[in-house]
């Protein structure tokens, strides 16, 4: 399988890692590219928890659009806890300001007893519109996002996944 | 002859080998191969992966809110660089396998396959050879097709003298720098080989022709003779 990359000469080999890299970085400047055009900072989120059911199950990829920042109670938004990195999926039951006062959101996942005050972080009470949320939901497709949590839980299946890609593109020639 | 074997039945495996033999052949005629399409296709690549490398570094290290208008500038410019030269490729240089020159006339080939059509098709693109008038010589576009069986064994040998064969007869400037080459009917194998087993037919009917003569008139040598023979 590796003798056919022997056989290259050296711009042929450039040209073929070429297309590797090509393959990596388009993919990477169209998520960067949607990234700019919805103003979030992570356009496509996965549901990772069942606080959302029955709307949003987990696995469900979402789809954020941040540049609305009249964000009215009932709205669905995703936001990050001061200090994590993890999006969480909520659902706005009040809210507090707007206009020329910076707004201010009550979260509560529609599955869950109480509202979100506990899980802020300590000291926070409410979320900032522009500071925390990184968008509200203006779509979904169900159970397709299931990929990315098993690439997360088994961050081995990410190393795999790109070797393979890099494999396949490297050592075709047709 | 290629050492390596292929499958014949595979299209790609027929076209890419005869593809890199094509340049080795050429540039033992002494044409001068130039690689200016190839080297302006990696580097416009790979300036278009460095700005996408770049854009990932500083969206990691700086967080997207600083970066937001860079990182739009620079997506815009990676889908322009891209799109100009996948353009650009595909106007004039798609399938090129070899450009070069040679005593100031321009050869430029191109192939192309067609699904599972086993067909070798060549497009060559040449100065023509200078006319006796004094008008500047022309360029040429000649469209060839030949079917890999002529130059590939059934198990999947290349067999480099038939195909050097049709490319010196089929396109006139590499005729001109290998007139050898030049045939009416391209062989089906080594030159050396035929020649071999007709000289070896030949002299089988001959010595059957003298044991029969010489076993008319000599009885008592005959049984020598046919040792030997």
């Amino acid at each position: 399988m590796f003798s056919s990359l022997g056989n290259l000469q050296p711009r042929q080999l450039a040209a073929q890692v070429l297309n590797f890299a090509l393959v990596l970085s388009t993919a990477f400047m169209l998520w960067k590219g949607l990234s700019v055009f919805t103003n979030s900072s992570s356009p496509i989120v996965v549901v990772l928890s069942g606080s959302m059911e029955p709307a949003f199950q987990r696995g469900d990829l979402l789809f954020l659009w941040n540049r609305g920042q009249e964000t009215q109670v009932g709205e669905i938004v995703v936001y990050n806890v001061r200090g994590k990195d993890i999006p969480i999926v909520h659902r706005v039951i009040r809210r507090f300001g707007g206009g020329s006062a910076p707004l201010q959101l009550l979260t509560k996942g529609d599955n869950n007893a109480a509202d979100d005050t506990e899980l802020y972080a300590r000291g926070q009470s409410y979320l900032d519109r522009s500071k925390d949320v990184i968008g509200s939901v203006v779509g979904y497709v169900p159970f397709v996002g299931y990929v990315t949590i098993l690439l997360s839980e088994y961050p081995w299946l990410k190393t795999a996944m790109l070797v393979f890609m890099a494999l396949t593109v490297v050592l075709q020639r047709e | 002859m290629s050492a390596s074997k292929i499958s014949c039945y595979s299209l790609p495996d027929l076209h890419n080998t005869t593809n890199d033999a094509l340049p080795n052949y050429l540039t033992s005629l002494k044409f001068t191969q130039s690689h200016s399409s190839s080297n302006i296709r990696l580097a416009i690549g790979y300036a278009a992966v460095l700005i996408s490398a770049a854009t990932f570094y500083f969206d990691w290290t700086l967080g997207f809110e600083k970066t937001k208008y860079w990182t739009g500038a620079a997506v815009a410019v990676y889908f322009a660089l891209n799109g100009a030269f996948t353009w650009w490729y595909l106007l004039g240089d798609e399938g090129l396998v070899f450009e070069g020159t040679r005593e100031g006339r321009k050869l430029k080939l191109l192939t192309h396959t067609k699904p599972h059509t086993p067909t070798y098709f060549l497009r060559a693109q040449y100065t023509a050879s200078p006319s006796k008038n004094s008008a500047p010589p022309t360029y040429q576009d000649l469209k060839l097709e030949i079917p890999y069986t002529r130059f590939f064994t059934a198990d999947g040998h290349f067999v480099a003298k038939p195909f050097q064969q049709w490319l010196a007869s089929a396109v006139p400037i590499v005729g001109d720098a290998d007139p050898n080459n030049v045939v009416e009917e391209i062989g089906r194998g080594s030159d050396e080989g035929a020649e071999t087993v007709k000289a070896s037919a030949l002299e089988a009917v001959m010595s059957g022709m003298m044991e029969q003569a010489g076993g008319m008139t000599d009885r008592a040598s005959g049984g020598k003779r046919r040792k030997k023979a």
